[in-house]
């Protein structure tokens, strides 16, 4: 073996496998991803604190309900422990074990969803129903869960293994056994998330979830104008069944000169008052107006124009700045991980991560039509925030098995069997296991 | 090798995407939160900072009941009742409803109001009070609507209109001391200005958030003592039915500080129902507003005068024949025959002119009334005891009345000889009245008022303290001139009054002036004294009646109302007899 890690990487990479991990020494992982995602998480939780009374105050009062002042802070604690909790269980629990049961999941998760769009039809209680939609089970005191989350995390996962094996083989671009069985699956879950679950932004993240990996897997350009034009009709034909989403666009397509008083452009007009009031420095953390009810969603998908509003332009920035600090995270361990189905999981996260940045800001900003994602970390919110720290815990234990010319160096020149032996003989022993 | 390549230039398209998007934001943002700023901020506080006026109260009238005030004047609310023509579903069940309960504040022509298809606002009834106004909403009938609004109550009914005044139907103070005190009763509106949230409920964010807390309006103790006031009044209706005469005018005042205990006019009105007055002169509160020639009443002013500068006293004499001349006029007594050389106590008590134009003419060269005496008389008249001035009573519409000058060439002898027994002056009797308790309380001129205090917002009542006097003539004089007035009543009237209290005054009788000239056919007659014990006096009343072309007298119609009046003022006010 210690021969093997002395190949240059190009070696290495042209034999890559799955296998391929435990060739290279476990070392320390990207604490970056932490760091950025601690400090969103803790955003988010500061903003929970400073406008939750506000969101409680405006439901109370629309609803009769009885939130108390820190109801939303409180929750979302727990989401986020929960959240922490979760990441460091993918960090440590071995991917090619996951990996093993992605089918499974994925096959799980759609049984999940048509049991939603049965008991959402059927009118049982166990299906959460909001705004004419069927999103979340409710599961009581547990709290809700939102099935289509699920469906995004295995087919990340299994999309990564098999997109990875095929690419491997070199047969990324090959129609019959590549991109027509994944298209079929794509159109499976579009059709539970985006036509039953009417939920046009986690279709889309789902989408850009797969297309990152194409992407970056090597789909020729044949292939990606094709899957271009198929993703721009089911684009299309998504929009058209659904007047809301025509009304989207044409409020859209007004810009600055959409009013306040026209119902269908109340949510992205506010949004940019709440952006526009801000300034350059906001008018301060718990002074938001905007939060006490004119602004839709202010705690969940409308986060970020609150945060305008609070912090300025200066925070935006800031905030704008750590976001993109993590996406590159990301490339960084995918441009170093070696096999290819590591390499596509770490696409995808970005993918996943960063179709939610860049639709829940270009929403609220309204350079995009009103697409209803959540913000990352932010946004209130326990499944969405449970599964992308899932997501990104996948990513924080492959950064452990990054190749680097460093590493190269050190394999070239270094003995280093004595000295790094304990972490390797312990991850080799998995080796056959994890050689399929 | 080839595909590391591809996929690292893989990565760096990615990240070239994400620099093009977040620069696109980053423009987009500062577009939005730096160039826009000015424009957002302009649509945010149009739309979260809300303006509410908050009206003050109009303060309270209060009268006294002794040394308690009591409501004279309230606020009550109370409802417009309104239709949208264009929603209302059931017209027949609309107008049973509003004529069953509103009744008579219901307008009469319901059903046309209800036609007028393209009004959307149509009054209905007005004044409902909230009682009523709950029946008609638990009727739950489409279309009809509430307007809220304060309306002035009146506890006490027509009591003291003239003073009071009322609010006309704009809400305009008119008349009185609503009018006059207008200021003071109204306080000031106050203003709510704040960030709201969509519900509007203010919110405590932002600098730009206005609480100016309302000021209501004074409420304010008159010095009109309800009990007082009720009687005079009755007095003077009896009175009027009495004699025959239209109108009548009384006033109460205490002569120690000044407070006009009550102020009494006929006919009257009602506050409430002033819209129901057709002729708009009973609005007017003739105390004050209504300057006559007071007539021989005056004559204790013209002795105090002659007694004041040491020219005349109650014992000193002069010869009367009856006549006098004056320049080319002669002036003659009204009762004839008490010739020779006579008292001037005599000639008050017969109330004969020539007394008085004698103690005229002794101010000057004893010969006539010269300038030296003219000079006298109106430092005395219009400087000391105030006659022809604005009192600056607290009523509206107070006239000032004349005292011509000497200065003018009206201000001639034959005036000031006419004015001597008051005539050729136009004074009101809130002047006269305070002139003369002057005389009654020992030369202390007090300013009238009809302010007693306030009730402050606790409810307490705080007094005014009583202001300071000016004065008019030395003490011994006034209380010659008091003994001289208590003697001119007891001479003729000694049986009226109740034994063992001081009481004294002085007819008057005067010609009304109508067209230019004195009428022949119509005299006012007017009555002047004052009650209490030997020490001090407790009131003094003014009383004058008067008629359209009625001969009406001092002594016969006026007096009898005055010794009504004091009569009940001694056991009001539970002064002590002299045994």
């Amino acid at each position: 073996m210690a021969d093997r890690r002395q190949k240059p990487i190009v070696k290495i990479a042209s034999h890559a496998r799955f296998s391929d991990m435990t060739n290279i020494r476990r070392h320390r992982p990207d604490y970056l991803i932490v760091l950025y995602m601690g400090l969103l998480m803790l955003l988010g939780l500061i903003i929970m604190y400073a406008i939750g009374p506000q969101r409680a105050n405006v439901l109370n009062n629309a609803y009769g309900s009885n939130y108390s002042n820190t109801y939303f802070f409180v929750k979302q604690a727990i989401s986020l422990s929960l959240a922490l909790f979760v990441f460091v269980v993918m960090s440590v629990l071995p991917y090619t074990w996951v990996t093993k049961y992605a089918d499974k999941l994925v096959l799980l998760s759609l049984a999940a969803c048509a049991l939603l769009a049965i008991a959402g039809w059927a009118n049982w209680g166990i299906a959460q129903q909001t705004l004419g939609a069927t999103r979340w089970f409710n599961l009581g005191s547990l709290g809700t869960l939102q099935p289509a989350e699920l469906l995004k995390f295995s087919l990340l996962i299994f999309a990564a293994s098999f997109l990875g094996a095929k690419s491997s083989q070199g047969k990324i671009n090959d129609l019959q056994d590549t991109l027509i069985p994944l298209a079929i699956i794509v159109c499976i879950s579009m059709l539970f998330i985006v036509v039953i679950q009417k939920d046009l932004g986690t279709g889309i993240s789902l989408v850009s979830i797969i297309v990152s990996m194409l992407f970056v897997g090597g789909i020729n350009k044949k292939n990606s104008l094709m899957a271009l034009l198929l993703l721009v009709l089911g684009g299309v034909m998504l929009i058209v069944i659904a007047p809301h989403r025509i009304e989207r666009i044409t409020t859209y397509l007004k810009g600055d000169d959409s009013s306040t008083k026209d119902s269908s452009s109340y949510h992205i007009e506010h949004a940019k008052i709440a952006i526009g009031t801000g300034g350059l420095f906001g008018v301060g953390i718990g002074n938001s107006v905007q939060a006490t009810g004119y602004l839709p969603e202010a705690i969940n998908d409308s986060v970020f124009a609150i945060m305008g509003e609070m912090f300025g332009f200066v925070g935006l920035m800031t905030i704008l700045a750590i976001f993109v600090a993590l996406l590159l995270r990301l490339l960084k361990v995918m441009d170093h991980l070696v096999d290819m189905r590591l390499k596509l999981l770490a696409a995808g996260v970005f993918g996943w991560f960063g179709s939610h940045v860049i639709l829940n800001v270009a929403s609220m900003v309204g350079v995009f039509p009103l697409t209803g994602i959540t913000l990352p970390l932010l946004s209130f919110g326990g499944t969405s925030i449970l599964f992308i720290t899932a997501a990104l815990g996948l990513v924080f234990q492959l950064s452990r098995y990054t190749v680097h010319s460093s590493h190269l160096k050190e394999a070239q020149h270094e003995n280093s069997s004595s000295r790094r032996g304990i972490g390797r003989s312990r991850y080799s022993s998995r080796s056959s296991v994890t050689r399929n | 090798m080839n595909l590391e390549l591809q996929k690292g230039s893989r990565s760096k398209k990615l990240i070239a995407m994400v620099a093009i998007i977040m620069a696109i934001f980053v423009m987009r943002l500062f577009y939005l939160q730096i160039i826009r700023h000015d424009y957002y901020v302009g649509l945010a506080d149009e739309e979260q900072v809300k303006r509410l006026t908050i009206p003050s109260k109009r303060g309270n009238i209060y009268g006294l009941n002794g040394n308690t005030p009591v409501p004279l004047v309230l606020n009550q609310t109370v409802y417009t009742v309104f239709a949208d023509p264009q929603t209302v579903t059931d017209d027949d069940k609309i107008i049973e409803v509003i004529k069953r309960v509103a009744g008579g504040n219901a307008r009469s022509d319901l059903q046309a109001l209800l036609d007028k298809a393209n009004s959307r606002y149509q009054i209905l009834a007005t004044k409902v009070t909230r009682a009523q106004a709950n029946l008609i909403k638990n009727e739950n009938l489409n279309g009809i609507g509430f307007q809220e609004e304060s309306q002035r109550v009146y506890p006490e009914g027509s009591l003291a209109a003239q003073t009071l005044g009322f609010l006309n139907f704009n809400g305009e103070a008119r008349y009185g001391v609503e009018s006059k005190l207008n200021s003071r009763l109204t306080g000031t509106d106050g203003l709510l200005q704040s960030v709201t949230d969509v519900s509007d409920v203010p919110l405590t964010i932002g600098d730009n958030n206005i609480n100016q807390p309302a000021v209501d309006g004074e409420n304010i103790v008159l010095s009109i003592d309800r009990n007082v006031q009720s009687h005079v009044e009755q007095f003077l209706a009896d009175g009027l039915k009495r004699t025959g005469a239209t109108n009548g005018s009384a006033i109460v005042m205490d002569p120690q500080t000044g407070k006009i205990m009550a102020m009494a006019n006929l006919p009257t009105y009602s506050p409430a129902e002033f819209n129901k007055v057709e002729d708009a002169a009973v609005f007017n509160n003739g105390v004050v507003s209504a300057p006559y020639e007071p007539g021989s009443d005056v004559k204790t002013l013209t002795m105090a005068t002659g007694i004041d500068k040491g020219v005349v006293s109650a014992n000193s004499t002069y010869v009367n024949t009856d006549y006098i001349q004056v320049e080319d006029r002669t002036i003659t007594n009204a009762t004839l025959g008490q010739t020779g050389t006579i008292t001037f106590q005599h000639a008050l008590n017969w109330s004969l002119n020539t007394g008085f134009v004698t103690v005229a003419e002794r101010l000057g060269d004893g010969k006539s009334v010269n300038r030296q005496s003219r000079d006298i008389m109106y430092d005395y008249f219009h400087n000391k005891f105030k006659l022809g001035q604005l009192t600056g009573v607290e009523v509206a519409g107070e006239a000032a009345g004349i005292v011509i000058s000497p200065d003018k060439s009206e201000g001639n002898a034959v005036r000031y000889s006419n004015m001597s027994f008051g005539q050729g002056l136009d004074v009101t009797m809130v002047q006269v009245a305070a002139a003369f308790s002057s005389i009654v309380n020992g030369g202390k001129y007090y300013k009238p008022t009809v302010l007693a205090g306030i009730v402050n917002s606790d409810g307490k009542y705080i007094a005014n303290k009583i202001a300071s006097a000016s004065n008019t003539v030395s003490e011994s004089t006034a209380n010659q001139v008091r003994e001289m007035a208590h003697v001119a009543r007891n001479v003729f009237f000694n049986s009226v009054d109740k034994a063992g209290y001081y009481i004294g005054g002085k007819t008057g009788t005067s010609q009304v002036i109508k067209d230019g000239v004195y009428s022949d056919n119509e005299t006012v007659g007017t009555y002047l004294g004052y009650g209490g014990s030997e020490e001090t006096s407790r009131y003094v009343i003014m009383v004058q009646v008067s008629g359209d072309n009625m001969e009406l007298q001092g002594s016969r119609d006026a007096l009898p109302i005055f010794t009504d009046i004091s009569n009940w003022m001694i056991d009001y006010l539970k002064i002590e007899p002299k045994v």
